[in-house]
Protein backbone atom coordinates (compact mmCIF):
# COMPACT_ATOMS: atom_id res chain seq x y z
CA UNK A 1 0.00 0.00 0.00
CA UNK A 2 2.82 2.33 0.87
CA UNK A 3 5.02 1.54 -2.42
CA UNK A 4 1.79 2.55 -4.30
CA UNK A 5 1.50 5.64 -2.25
CA UNK A 6 4.81 7.16 -2.94
CA UNK A 7 4.85 5.69 -6.71
CA UNK A 8 1.57 7.54 -7.24
CA UNK A 9 3.34 10.87 -5.51
CA UNK A 10 6.44 10.29 -7.87
CA UNK A 11 4.52 10.26 -10.70
CA UNK A 12 2.72 12.92 -9.85
CA UNK A 13 5.87 15.22 -9.31
CA UNK A 14 7.22 14.28 -12.68
CA UNK A 15 4.19 15.25 -14.65
CA UNK A 16 4.46 19.01 -12.42
CA UNK A 17 7.72 19.14 -13.58
CA UNK A 18 6.83 18.69 -17.28
CA UNK A 19 4.48 22.13 -17.10
CA UNK A 20 5.63 25.13 -19.37
CA UNK A 21 7.45 27.10 -17.36
CA UNK A 22 6.37 30.43 -16.11
CA UNK A 23 7.91 33.09 -18.66
CA UNK A 24 8.96 36.53 -17.52
CA UNK A 25 8.12 39.55 -20.09
CA UNK A 26 9.75 43.11 -20.75
CA UNK A 27 9.35 45.89 -22.61
CA UNK A 28 11.13 46.58 -25.76
CA UNK A 29 11.81 49.63 -28.33
CA UNK A 30 11.30 48.81 -31.71
CA UNK A 31 14.05 50.16 -33.59
CA UNK A 32 13.11 53.20 -36.08
CA UNK A 33 14.88 55.35 -38.69
CA UNK A 34 15.80 59.12 -36.84
CA UNK A 35 13.74 60.40 -39.84
CA UNK A 36 10.31 58.43 -39.06
CA UNK A 37 7.72 60.12 -36.77
CA UNK A 38 7.18 58.46 -33.05
CA UNK A 39 4.80 55.56 -32.69
CA UNK A 40 1.98 55.66 -30.67
CA UNK A 41 1.13 52.60 -29.53
CA UNK A 42 -2.55 51.53 -28.87
CA UNK A 43 -2.97 51.08 -24.90
CA UNK A 44 -2.41 47.45 -23.92
CA UNK A 45 -0.58 46.45 -26.83
CA UNK A 46 2.91 48.27 -26.23
CA UNK A 47 5.89 46.04 -27.39
CA UNK A 48 7.05 43.67 -25.43
CA UNK A 49 9.71 40.89 -26.10
CA UNK A 50 7.13 38.20 -25.45
CA UNK A 51 4.46 40.07 -27.41
CA UNK A 52 6.53 40.27 -30.34
CA UNK A 53 7.81 36.36 -29.89
CA UNK A 54 4.05 35.32 -29.58
CA UNK A 55 2.98 37.27 -32.79
CA UNK A 56 6.16 35.87 -34.81
CA UNK A 57 4.94 32.76 -34.09
CA UNK A 58 1.42 32.80 -34.72
CA UNK A 59 2.56 34.81 -38.07
CA UNK A 60 3.96 31.70 -39.29
CA UNK A 61 1.12 28.87 -37.57
CA UNK A 62 -0.57 27.08 -40.43
CA UNK A 63 -3.27 26.65 -37.39
CA UNK A 64 -4.88 29.54 -38.28
CA UNK A 65 -6.18 28.40 -41.05
CA UNK A 66 -9.12 25.90 -41.72
CA UNK A 67 -7.36 23.01 -43.00
CA UNK A 68 -4.07 23.82 -41.65
CA UNK A 69 -2.27 24.76 -44.59
CA UNK A 70 -2.20 28.50 -44.69
CA UNK A 71 -0.49 31.02 -42.52
CA UNK A 72 -0.02 34.66 -42.70
CA UNK A 73 2.96 34.52 -44.90
CA UNK A 74 1.73 32.04 -47.44
CA UNK A 75 0.92 35.48 -48.73
CA UNK A 76 3.25 37.91 -47.15
CA UNK A 77 6.69 36.82 -48.31
CA UNK A 78 9.40 38.78 -46.41
CA UNK A 79 12.12 38.55 -48.98
CA UNK A 80 8.71 39.86 -51.52
CA UNK A 81 8.37 42.96 -48.59
CA UNK A 82 6.02 40.90 -47.54
CA UNK A 83 4.21 40.36 -50.41
CA UNK A 84 3.93 37.01 -52.61
CA UNK A 85 4.71 38.05 -56.40
CA UNK A 86 0.96 36.62 -57.55
CA UNK A 87 -1.36 38.67 -59.42
CA UNK A 88 -3.87 37.76 -56.74
CA UNK A 89 -3.12 35.73 -53.85
CA UNK A 90 -4.41 31.90 -53.51
CA UNK A 91 -5.93 31.45 -49.92
CA UNK A 92 -7.00 28.06 -48.10
CA UNK A 93 -7.52 25.13 -50.66
CA UNK A 94 -6.06 27.02 -53.45
CA UNK A 95 -9.34 29.44 -53.48
CA UNK A 96 -8.55 32.20 -55.21
CA UNK A 97 -8.38 35.43 -53.87
CA UNK A 98 -9.52 38.93 -55.18
CA UNK A 99 -6.89 41.06 -54.82
CA UNK A 100 -2.99 41.58 -55.00
CA UNK A 101 -1.42 40.60 -51.38
CA UNK A 102 -0.63 44.65 -49.89
CA UNK A 103 3.25 44.98 -48.64
CA UNK A 104 3.35 44.50 -45.27
CA UNK A 105 5.63 47.91 -44.12
CA UNK A 106 5.58 50.78 -41.52
CA UNK A 107 2.25 49.45 -40.06
CA UNK A 108 2.90 50.93 -37.49
CA UNK A 109 2.10 54.57 -38.94
CA UNK A 110 -1.21 53.53 -40.89
CA UNK A 111 -3.81 55.10 -40.12
CA UNK A 112 -6.45 52.37 -41.09
CA UNK A 113 -6.76 49.08 -43.62
CA UNK A 114 -7.30 47.04 -46.10
CA UNK A 115 -7.74 49.22 -49.53
CA UNK A 116 -10.70 50.33 -48.88
CA UNK A 117 -9.96 51.55 -45.73
CA UNK A 118 -12.49 49.45 -43.79
CA UNK A 119 -10.46 48.47 -40.70
CA UNK A 120 -9.55 51.09 -37.67
CA UNK A 121 -6.15 49.20 -36.04
CA UNK A 122 -4.17 46.68 -36.83
CA UNK A 123 -5.10 44.79 -33.91
CA UNK A 124 -8.53 44.08 -35.83
CA UNK A 125 -7.53 43.84 -39.37
CA UNK A 126 -5.70 40.09 -38.18
CA UNK A 127 -9.35 39.11 -37.89
CA UNK A 128 -10.12 39.70 -41.98
CA UNK A 129 -7.72 37.07 -43.73
CA UNK A 130 -8.19 34.86 -40.77
CA UNK A 131 -12.53 34.88 -41.32
CA UNK A 132 -12.37 35.25 -45.16
CA UNK A 133 -13.50 32.13 -47.00
CA UNK A 134 -10.70 33.11 -50.21
CA UNK A 135 -7.67 33.62 -47.76
CA UNK A 136 -7.53 31.39 -44.08
CA UNK A 137 -11.33 30.68 -44.46
CA UNK A 138 -11.23 29.75 -40.35
CA UNK A 139 -12.87 31.04 -37.19
CA UNK A 140 -11.27 32.48 -34.76
CA UNK A 141 -12.30 30.58 -31.83
CA UNK A 142 -12.08 27.00 -34.23
CA UNK A 143 -8.55 28.42 -34.31
CA UNK A 144 -8.12 29.04 -30.31
CA UNK A 145 -9.36 25.76 -29.74
CA UNK A 146 -6.43 24.32 -31.75
CA UNK A 147 -3.76 26.93 -30.24
CA UNK A 148 -4.80 26.22 -26.71
CA UNK A 149 -3.22 22.70 -27.16
CA UNK A 150 -0.08 24.26 -27.26
CA UNK A 151 1.82 24.64 -24.28
CA UNK A 152 4.38 27.05 -24.80
CA UNK A 153 2.19 29.64 -26.97
CA UNK A 154 -0.24 29.59 -23.72
CA UNK A 155 2.58 30.06 -21.60
CA UNK A 156 3.14 32.91 -23.66
CA UNK A 157 -0.07 34.63 -23.73
CA UNK A 158 0.09 34.71 -19.81
CA UNK A 159 3.23 36.11 -20.05
CA UNK A 160 2.53 38.78 -22.76
CA UNK A 161 -0.96 39.96 -21.46
CA UNK A 162 -1.77 38.18 -17.97
CA UNK A 163 -4.41 36.26 -19.92
CA UNK A 164 -5.93 33.08 -18.15
CA UNK A 165 -4.77 31.44 -21.75
CA UNK A 166 -5.18 32.04 -25.57
CA UNK A 167 -7.94 33.71 -26.78
CA UNK A 168 -8.43 36.62 -28.83
CA UNK A 169 -7.69 39.44 -27.49
CA UNK A 170 -4.44 37.60 -27.52
CA UNK A 171 -4.08 36.91 -30.95
CA UNK A 172 -4.97 39.87 -32.54
CA UNK A 173 -3.14 42.05 -29.91
CA UNK A 174 0.50 39.83 -30.69
CA UNK A 175 -0.31 39.87 -34.57
CA UNK A 176 -0.31 43.57 -34.27
CA UNK A 177 2.54 43.88 -31.97
CA UNK A 178 4.45 41.22 -34.18
CA UNK A 179 3.77 43.13 -37.47
CA UNK A 180 4.05 46.76 -36.22
CA UNK A 181 8.17 45.67 -35.79
CA UNK A 182 7.84 45.46 -39.66
CA UNK A 183 9.61 48.71 -39.93
CA UNK A 184 11.49 49.66 -43.17
CA UNK A 185 13.24 52.86 -43.45
CA UNK A 186 16.83 52.23 -44.73
CA UNK A 187 17.04 52.49 -48.56
CA UNK A 188 19.76 53.59 -50.22
CA UNK A 189 17.52 56.92 -51.04
CA UNK A 190 17.17 57.07 -46.68
CA UNK A 191 20.96 57.39 -47.05
CA UNK A 192 21.29 59.44 -49.38
CA UNK A 193 18.31 62.03 -48.43
CA UNK A 194 18.48 61.87 -44.42
CA UNK A 195 22.07 60.38 -43.93
CA UNK A 196 24.16 63.04 -46.29
CA UNK A 197 25.11 59.74 -47.70
CA UNK A 198 25.87 61.36 -50.93
CA UNK A 199 27.45 58.53 -52.99
CA UNK A 200 24.12 56.28 -52.35
CA UNK A 201 21.92 57.28 -55.36
CA UNK A 202 23.83 57.39 -58.95
CA UNK A 203 22.95 60.20 -61.18
CA UNK A 204 20.04 58.45 -62.87
CA UNK A 205 18.58 57.68 -59.92
CA UNK A 206 18.96 61.82 -58.82
CA UNK A 207 17.15 62.22 -62.27
CA UNK A 208 14.70 60.31 -61.17
CA UNK A 209 14.00 61.63 -57.86
CA UNK A 210 14.03 64.38 -58.99
CA UNK A 211 11.07 64.02 -61.99
CA UNK A 212 9.03 62.00 -58.85
CA UNK A 213 9.14 65.20 -56.66
CA UNK A 214 8.11 67.57 -59.64
CA UNK A 215 5.45 69.45 -60.43
CA UNK A 216 5.50 67.77 -63.50
CA UNK A 217 4.77 64.26 -62.43
CA UNK A 218 2.89 64.85 -59.30
CA UNK A 219 4.08 61.61 -58.29
CA UNK A 220 4.65 62.91 -54.86
CA UNK A 221 1.90 64.47 -54.36
CA UNK A 222 -0.06 61.45 -53.43
CA UNK A 223 2.80 58.46 -52.50
CA UNK A 224 4.20 61.84 -49.90
CA UNK A 225 6.17 61.75 -47.01
CA UNK A 226 8.74 59.45 -45.52
CA UNK A 227 6.27 56.97 -46.00
CA UNK A 228 5.47 57.06 -49.53
CA UNK A 229 1.52 57.80 -49.11
CA UNK A 230 -0.78 60.36 -47.85
CA UNK A 231 -2.98 57.55 -47.30
CA UNK A 232 -5.64 58.60 -48.96
CA UNK A 233 -7.89 57.24 -51.72
CA UNK A 234 -7.45 58.04 -55.43
CA UNK A 235 -9.19 56.84 -58.81
CA UNK A 236 -5.95 56.38 -61.26
CA UNK A 237 -8.29 55.93 -64.36
CA UNK A 238 -6.90 52.48 -63.87
CA UNK A 239 -10.29 51.15 -65.69
CA UNK A 240 -13.33 52.87 -66.98
CA UNK A 241 -15.41 50.04 -65.47
CA UNK A 242 -14.03 48.80 -62.59
CA UNK A 243 -15.06 45.09 -61.19
CA UNK A 244 -13.59 45.78 -57.67
CA UNK A 245 -15.44 49.02 -56.45
CA UNK A 246 -12.68 49.57 -53.86
CA UNK A 247 -14.04 52.57 -51.49
CA UNK A 248 -16.91 52.77 -52.61
CA UNK A 249 -18.02 49.90 -50.67
CA UNK A 250 -17.47 51.55 -47.18
CA UNK A 251 -19.08 54.96 -48.21
CA UNK A 252 -21.29 53.72 -50.59
CA UNK A 253 -20.67 56.94 -52.34
CA UNK A 254 -20.65 56.69 -56.02
CA UNK A 255 -18.13 59.20 -56.33
CA UNK A 256 -15.50 56.47 -54.50
CA UNK A 257 -15.63 54.15 -56.97
CA UNK A 258 -12.75 53.08 -57.98
CA UNK A 259 -10.29 54.68 -55.23
CA UNK A 260 -8.06 52.54 -53.51
CA UNK A 261 -5.62 53.86 -50.90
CA UNK A 262 -2.22 55.09 -52.02
CA UNK A 263 0.36 52.24 -51.11
CA UNK A 264 3.68 52.86 -49.75
CA UNK A 265 6.37 52.86 -52.54
CA UNK A 266 8.77 51.64 -50.37
CA UNK A 267 11.03 48.41 -51.58
CA UNK A 268 8.59 48.59 -54.50
CA UNK A 269 10.77 47.19 -56.55
CA UNK A 270 10.32 44.02 -54.69
CA UNK A 271 6.38 43.85 -54.69
CA UNK A 272 5.48 43.15 -58.42
CA UNK A 273 2.44 42.95 -59.95
CA UNK A 274 1.44 46.03 -59.46
CA UNK A 275 -2.30 47.61 -58.51
CA UNK A 276 -5.01 46.58 -56.12
CA UNK A 277 -5.89 43.37 -58.72
CA UNK A 278 -1.71 42.61 -60.00
CA UNK A 279 -2.90 43.58 -63.13
CA UNK A 280 0.32 45.59 -64.32
CA UNK A 281 3.39 42.97 -64.24
CA UNK A 282 6.96 45.56 -64.13
CA UNK A 283 7.52 48.60 -62.47
CA UNK A 284 8.20 50.00 -66.45
CA UNK A 285 4.69 48.73 -67.37
CA UNK A 286 3.35 50.99 -64.15
CA UNK A 287 5.37 54.12 -65.36
CA UNK A 288 4.28 53.60 -68.43
CA UNK A 289 0.66 53.25 -67.60
CA UNK A 290 1.07 56.40 -65.43
CA UNK A 291 2.90 58.32 -68.51
CA UNK A 292 -0.29 57.87 -70.70
CA UNK A 293 -2.76 59.59 -67.68
CA UNK A 294 -4.87 56.47 -67.16
CA UNK A 295 -8.22 55.63 -68.66
CA UNK A 296 -10.88 57.73 -68.45
CA UNK A 297 -13.41 57.75 -65.65
CA UNK A 298 -15.58 60.35 -63.67
CA UNK A 299 -13.79 59.83 -60.85
CA UNK A 300 -10.31 60.21 -62.18
CA UNK A 301 -7.55 62.27 -60.10
CA UNK A 302 -7.25 65.49 -61.47
CA UNK A 303 -3.60 64.78 -61.36
CA UNK A 304 -4.19 61.95 -63.57
CA UNK A 305 -2.79 63.29 -67.21
CA UNK A 306 -0.55 62.38 -69.91
CA UNK A 307 3.04 63.09 -68.41
CA UNK A 308 4.84 63.09 -71.93
CA UNK A 309 8.01 61.59 -70.12
CA UNK A 310 10.62 60.56 -73.07
CA UNK A 311 11.86 56.82 -72.76
CA UNK A 312 15.41 58.08 -70.86
CA UNK A 313 12.47 60.15 -68.22
CA UNK A 314 11.03 56.65 -67.51
CA UNK A 315 13.66 54.65 -67.18
CA UNK A 316 15.28 57.54 -64.51
CA UNK A 317 12.00 56.94 -62.69
CA UNK A 318 12.10 53.10 -62.51
CA UNK A 319 15.72 53.69 -61.41
CA UNK A 320 14.88 56.08 -58.75
CA UNK A 321 11.78 53.78 -57.57
CA UNK A 322 14.50 50.69 -57.38
CA UNK A 323 16.66 52.86 -54.83
CA UNK A 324 13.79 52.57 -52.34
CA UNK A 325 14.64 48.65 -51.80
CA UNK A 326 15.57 48.55 -47.59
CA UNK A 327 17.90 45.10 -48.40
CA UNK A 328 18.39 44.95 -44.39
CA UNK A 329 14.65 44.86 -43.74
CA UNK A 330 13.56 42.18 -46.16
CA UNK A 331 16.87 39.94 -45.42
CA UNK A 332 16.16 40.77 -41.18
CA UNK A 333 15.94 37.13 -39.45
CA UNK A 334 13.79 38.63 -36.41
CA UNK A 335 10.90 38.46 -39.00
CA UNK A 336 11.41 35.18 -40.06
CA UNK A 337 10.12 32.08 -38.75
CA UNK A 338 11.64 30.99 -35.04
CA UNK A 339 13.86 28.72 -35.41
CA UNK A 340 12.99 25.73 -32.62
CA UNK B 1 -24.55 19.26 30.50
CA UNK B 2 -28.00 20.88 31.05
CA UNK B 3 -26.80 23.73 30.30
CA UNK B 4 -26.03 22.62 27.03
CA UNK B 5 -29.74 21.41 26.39
CA UNK B 6 -31.04 24.51 27.45
CA UNK B 7 -28.90 26.57 25.03
CA UNK B 8 -29.99 24.12 22.08
CA UNK B 9 -33.71 24.77 22.68
CA UNK B 10 -33.69 28.36 22.87
CA UNK B 11 -31.43 28.85 19.61
CA UNK B 12 -34.10 26.33 17.83
CA UNK B 13 -36.75 27.99 19.51
CA UNK B 14 -35.54 31.47 17.96
CA UNK B 15 -35.09 29.91 14.49
CA UNK B 16 -38.58 28.25 14.37
CA UNK B 17 -39.72 32.03 15.37
CA UNK B 18 -37.67 33.61 12.91
CA UNK B 19 -38.95 31.41 9.82
CA UNK B 20 -42.27 32.13 11.18
CA UNK B 21 -42.14 35.47 10.87
CA UNK B 22 -40.39 35.30 7.35
CA UNK B 23 -43.25 33.18 5.93
CA UNK B 24 -46.03 35.34 7.03
CA UNK B 25 -44.62 39.08 7.17
CA UNK B 26 -43.28 39.82 3.18
CA UNK B 27 -41.19 43.49 3.21
CA UNK B 28 -41.73 45.70 0.78
CA UNK B 29 -37.87 44.80 -0.85
CA UNK B 30 -39.36 41.12 -1.33
CA UNK B 31 -42.51 42.12 -3.06
CA UNK B 32 -39.93 44.21 -5.40
CA UNK B 33 -38.00 41.30 -6.11
CA UNK B 34 -40.85 38.78 -7.11
CA UNK B 35 -42.10 42.27 -9.59
CA UNK B 36 -40.86 41.45 -13.00
CA UNK B 37 -41.44 41.76 -16.59
CA UNK B 38 -41.08 38.73 -19.06
CA UNK B 39 -40.62 40.10 -22.80
CA UNK B 40 -40.95 37.82 -25.64
CA UNK B 41 -39.47 38.31 -29.14
CA UNK B 42 -41.43 36.48 -31.56
CA UNK B 43 -41.92 36.15 -34.86
CA UNK B 44 -45.20 35.89 -36.96
CA UNK B 45 -46.59 35.37 -40.40
CA UNK B 46 -49.97 36.95 -41.00
CA UNK B 47 -50.77 36.70 -37.55
CA UNK B 48 -50.02 33.30 -36.89
CA UNK B 49 -46.63 31.47 -35.93
CA UNK B 50 -43.86 31.78 -38.38
CA UNK B 51 -41.10 29.88 -38.28
CA UNK B 52 -37.73 28.48 -39.71
CA UNK B 53 -37.44 26.10 -42.27
CA UNK B 54 -41.26 26.41 -43.34
CA UNK B 55 -42.29 27.55 -46.83
CA UNK B 56 -45.04 30.44 -46.87
CA UNK B 57 -46.37 31.94 -49.53
CA UNK B 58 -45.35 36.29 -49.39
CA UNK B 59 -47.57 39.28 -51.40
CA UNK B 60 -46.04 38.30 -54.66
CA UNK B 61 -47.20 34.23 -55.34
CA UNK B 62 -43.08 33.50 -54.28
CA UNK B 63 -42.82 30.64 -52.11
CA UNK B 64 -40.40 31.30 -49.56
CA UNK B 65 -38.53 29.50 -46.51
CA UNK B 66 -36.11 31.65 -44.59
CA UNK B 67 -33.46 29.14 -43.77
CA UNK B 68 -31.35 31.81 -40.72
CA UNK B 69 -32.83 35.01 -39.40
CA UNK B 70 -31.01 36.99 -36.47
CA UNK B 71 -30.76 40.30 -35.00
CA UNK B 72 -29.34 42.29 -32.63
CA UNK B 73 -31.58 44.23 -30.51
CA UNK B 74 -29.56 46.72 -28.27
CA UNK B 75 -30.46 48.89 -24.96
CA UNK B 76 -34.39 47.42 -24.40
CA UNK B 77 -35.43 49.95 -22.46
CA UNK B 78 -38.68 50.25 -20.71
CA UNK B 79 -40.58 53.80 -20.36
CA UNK B 80 -42.76 55.27 -17.57
CA UNK B 81 -45.23 57.21 -17.67
CA UNK B 82 -43.26 60.51 -17.35
CA UNK B 83 -41.05 59.67 -20.61
CA UNK B 84 -37.92 58.51 -18.18
CA UNK B 85 -37.12 55.23 -19.32
CA UNK B 86 -35.69 52.07 -17.12
CA UNK B 87 -32.64 50.16 -18.79
CA UNK B 88 -33.73 46.70 -18.80
CA UNK B 89 -30.20 45.16 -20.90
CA UNK B 90 -28.23 46.20 -23.19
CA UNK B 91 -26.86 43.53 -26.05
CA UNK B 92 -28.56 40.55 -26.93
CA UNK B 93 -28.04 38.83 -30.54
CA UNK B 94 -31.60 37.19 -30.98
CA UNK B 95 -32.04 33.82 -33.50
CA UNK B 96 -35.32 33.61 -34.44
CA UNK B 97 -35.38 30.09 -34.75
CA UNK B 98 -37.21 30.07 -31.31
CA UNK B 99 -38.97 32.80 -29.31
CA UNK B 100 -36.38 34.69 -26.94
CA UNK B 101 -37.56 35.41 -24.14
CA UNK B 102 -36.36 37.47 -21.12
CA UNK B 103 -37.35 38.30 -17.38
CA UNK B 104 -36.57 41.32 -15.58
CA UNK B 105 -37.16 42.42 -11.95
CA UNK B 106 -38.90 46.13 -12.03
CA UNK B 107 -40.50 48.75 -9.80
CA UNK B 108 -44.15 47.74 -9.78
CA UNK B 109 -46.02 51.03 -11.49
CA UNK B 110 -47.77 51.94 -14.89
CA UNK B 111 -45.31 52.02 -18.05
CA UNK B 112 -45.89 53.71 -21.23
CA UNK B 113 -43.73 51.41 -23.93
CA UNK B 114 -41.08 50.00 -24.51
CA UNK B 115 -37.87 51.18 -26.38
CA UNK B 116 -35.16 49.62 -28.25
CA UNK B 117 -32.38 49.49 -30.83
CA UNK B 118 -32.44 47.57 -33.54
CA UNK B 119 -28.69 46.85 -34.42
CA UNK B 120 -25.53 48.07 -32.77
CA UNK B 121 -25.40 51.74 -31.23
CA UNK B 122 -22.92 53.71 -33.42
CA UNK B 123 -20.64 54.20 -29.95
CA UNK B 124 -20.23 50.21 -29.97
CA UNK B 125 -19.99 49.52 -33.57
CA UNK B 126 -17.40 50.68 -36.20
CA UNK B 127 -14.53 51.39 -33.88
CA UNK B 128 -15.33 48.52 -31.17
CA UNK B 129 -13.15 45.23 -30.81
CA UNK B 130 -15.28 42.47 -30.88
CA UNK B 131 -11.90 40.65 -29.10
CA UNK B 132 -12.03 43.02 -25.82
CA UNK B 133 -15.28 41.35 -24.56
CA UNK B 134 -15.29 38.07 -22.81
CA UNK B 135 -16.67 34.91 -25.44
CA UNK B 136 -20.22 35.03 -23.38
CA UNK B 137 -21.09 38.84 -24.51
CA UNK B 138 -22.91 38.93 -28.09
CA UNK B 139 -20.24 41.27 -29.10
CA UNK B 140 -17.57 38.97 -28.24
CA UNK B 141 -15.65 37.36 -31.34
CA UNK B 142 -17.55 33.66 -29.81
CA UNK B 143 -20.88 35.41 -29.14
CA UNK B 144 -21.37 37.59 -32.29
CA UNK B 145 -21.43 33.79 -34.53
CA UNK B 146 -20.68 35.60 -37.27
CA UNK B 147 -23.14 38.32 -36.90
CA UNK B 148 -19.46 40.95 -37.56
CA UNK B 149 -17.86 42.02 -40.73
CA UNK B 150 -14.29 41.91 -40.93
CA UNK B 151 -13.01 43.48 -43.82
CA UNK B 152 -15.05 46.72 -43.28
CA UNK B 153 -15.46 46.49 -39.52
CA UNK B 154 -18.87 46.51 -37.75
CA UNK B 155 -21.60 44.52 -36.66
CA UNK B 156 -24.14 43.11 -38.83
CA UNK B 157 -27.52 44.17 -37.31
CA UNK B 158 -30.04 42.09 -38.98
CA UNK B 159 -29.06 38.94 -41.11
CA UNK B 160 -31.95 37.04 -43.52
CA UNK B 161 -31.39 34.54 -45.87
CA UNK B 162 -32.99 31.93 -47.48
CA UNK B 163 -34.06 30.26 -50.55
CA UNK B 164 -37.78 30.78 -52.57
CA UNK B 165 -39.07 29.98 -56.06
CA UNK B 166 -40.05 33.25 -57.89
CA UNK B 167 -41.37 31.06 -60.58
CA UNK B 168 -45.01 30.47 -59.08
CA UNK B 169 -44.71 26.76 -60.91
CA UNK B 170 -46.85 24.55 -58.02
CA UNK B 171 -44.56 22.30 -56.59
CA UNK B 172 -41.00 23.66 -58.09
CA UNK B 173 -37.70 23.66 -55.77
CA UNK B 174 -36.68 26.85 -54.08
CA UNK B 175 -33.77 27.29 -56.07
CA UNK B 176 -33.58 31.17 -55.81
CA UNK B 177 -31.39 32.32 -52.81
CA UNK B 178 -32.17 35.52 -51.13
CA UNK B 179 -29.46 37.19 -48.25
CA UNK B 180 -30.20 40.35 -46.49
CA UNK B 181 -27.17 41.42 -44.17
CA UNK B 182 -27.50 45.16 -43.00
CA UNK B 183 -25.28 46.64 -40.89
CA UNK B 184 -23.22 50.14 -40.30
CA UNK B 185 -23.96 53.06 -38.36
CA UNK B 186 -26.69 54.58 -41.02
CA UNK B 187 -28.89 51.48 -40.89
CA UNK B 188 -29.17 51.36 -37.45
CA UNK B 189 -33.35 51.76 -36.17
CA UNK B 190 -34.46 52.63 -32.77
CA UNK B 191 -37.86 51.07 -32.46
CA UNK B 192 -40.24 52.45 -29.66
CA UNK B 193 -43.88 51.63 -28.78
CA UNK B 194 -45.35 54.38 -26.44
CA UNK B 195 -49.19 54.55 -25.40
CA UNK B 196 -49.14 51.41 -25.13
CA UNK B 197 -50.02 51.20 -20.90
CA UNK B 198 -48.16 48.23 -18.98
CA UNK B 199 -49.11 48.01 -15.91
CA UNK B 200 -46.69 46.09 -13.64
CA UNK B 201 -49.02 44.55 -10.36
CA UNK B 202 -46.50 44.42 -7.24
CA UNK B 203 -45.37 40.60 -6.62
CA UNK B 204 -46.39 39.31 -9.94
CA UNK B 205 -45.08 38.90 -13.45
CA UNK B 206 -46.31 41.43 -16.96
CA UNK B 207 -45.88 39.77 -19.76
CA UNK B 208 -44.88 41.31 -22.80
CA UNK B 209 -45.00 40.27 -26.25
CA UNK B 210 -42.58 41.76 -29.01
CA UNK B 211 -44.35 40.46 -32.14
CA UNK B 212 -42.02 40.83 -35.22
CA UNK B 213 -44.62 40.66 -38.18
CA UNK B 214 -42.28 38.68 -41.19
CA UNK B 215 -44.83 39.11 -43.81
CA UNK B 216 -44.55 42.59 -43.40
CA UNK B 217 -40.61 42.85 -43.25
CA UNK B 218 -41.75 42.01 -47.29
CA UNK B 219 -45.38 43.43 -47.83
CA UNK B 220 -45.91 46.66 -46.70
CA UNK B 221 -48.83 47.39 -49.23
CA UNK B 222 -46.83 50.25 -50.60
CA UNK B 223 -44.15 51.12 -52.58
CA UNK B 224 -41.34 49.57 -50.40
CA UNK B 225 -42.52 45.92 -51.11
CA UNK B 226 -39.66 43.59 -51.36
CA UNK B 227 -40.15 41.04 -54.46
CA UNK B 228 -37.51 38.56 -53.95
CA UNK B 229 -37.83 37.90 -57.68
CA UNK B 230 -36.13 41.04 -58.17
CA UNK B 231 -34.63 42.24 -55.03
CA UNK B 232 -32.61 39.13 -53.18
CA UNK B 233 -29.45 40.37 -52.11
CA UNK B 234 -27.94 42.94 -49.90
CA UNK B 235 -25.12 42.64 -47.99
CA UNK B 236 -25.44 46.46 -46.89
CA UNK B 237 -22.43 47.61 -49.60
CA UNK B 238 -23.80 47.13 -52.77
CA UNK B 239 -27.40 47.63 -52.16
CA UNK B 240 -27.95 50.25 -49.73
CA UNK B 241 -31.48 51.21 -51.12
CA UNK B 242 -32.54 47.67 -50.46
CA UNK B 243 -30.81 47.70 -47.22
CA UNK B 244 -32.59 50.80 -46.37
CA UNK B 245 -35.96 49.25 -47.12
CA UNK B 246 -35.59 45.97 -45.23
CA UNK B 247 -34.31 47.44 -42.37
CA UNK B 248 -36.82 50.21 -42.28
CA UNK B 249 -39.56 47.56 -42.85
CA UNK B 250 -38.52 45.46 -40.03
CA UNK B 251 -39.08 48.46 -37.71
CA UNK B 252 -42.48 48.75 -38.67
CA UNK B 253 -43.28 45.20 -38.62
CA UNK B 254 -42.81 45.17 -34.96
CA UNK B 255 -45.68 45.68 -32.60
CA UNK B 256 -45.46 45.51 -28.52
CA UNK B 257 -48.75 44.07 -26.89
Amino acid sequence: MWRCAILFTCVSLFFSCEEYPVLKDETTNLKKPGHFPSIEFPEGNEPTKLRIELGRMLFYDNRLSADNSTNCSSCHVLSSAFTDGKKISAGLSSRSGKRNAPTLTNLAWMPYFMMEGGVPTLELQALAPLHDSLEMGFNMMLAIDKLRKDEKLVALARAAYQRDTIDPYVVTRALAAFQRSFISGDSRYDRFTFQDMKNQLNEQEILGMNLFFSDRTNCSTCHSGVFFSDFGFHNIGLYEFYTDNGRERVTYKLEDIGKFKTPTLRNVELTAPYMHDGSIATLEEVVEFYNSGGHPHANRDSLMQPLALNETEKKDIVAFLKSLTDWNFVQNKALLPLEE
Amino acid sequence: MHSRIASFAILSSLFIFSSCRNADDTTPEDVIAETKVQITFDTQWEGGDFNLQEVYFDNFGNRIRVDSFKSYISMLSIVKEDGSEVLLHDFYLMDFLNPNTYTFTIEPGDYDGIRFGIGVPQDYNKDEDPAQYPNDHPLSVAGSQGMFWHWNTGYIFVKFEGKADTTGTEGAELLHSFSFHIGDDPYFRSFEQLDTPIHVEAGLTTAISVNIHVDQILATGGADDIDLATDAITHTSGNTVLAATFVNNFDASITVE
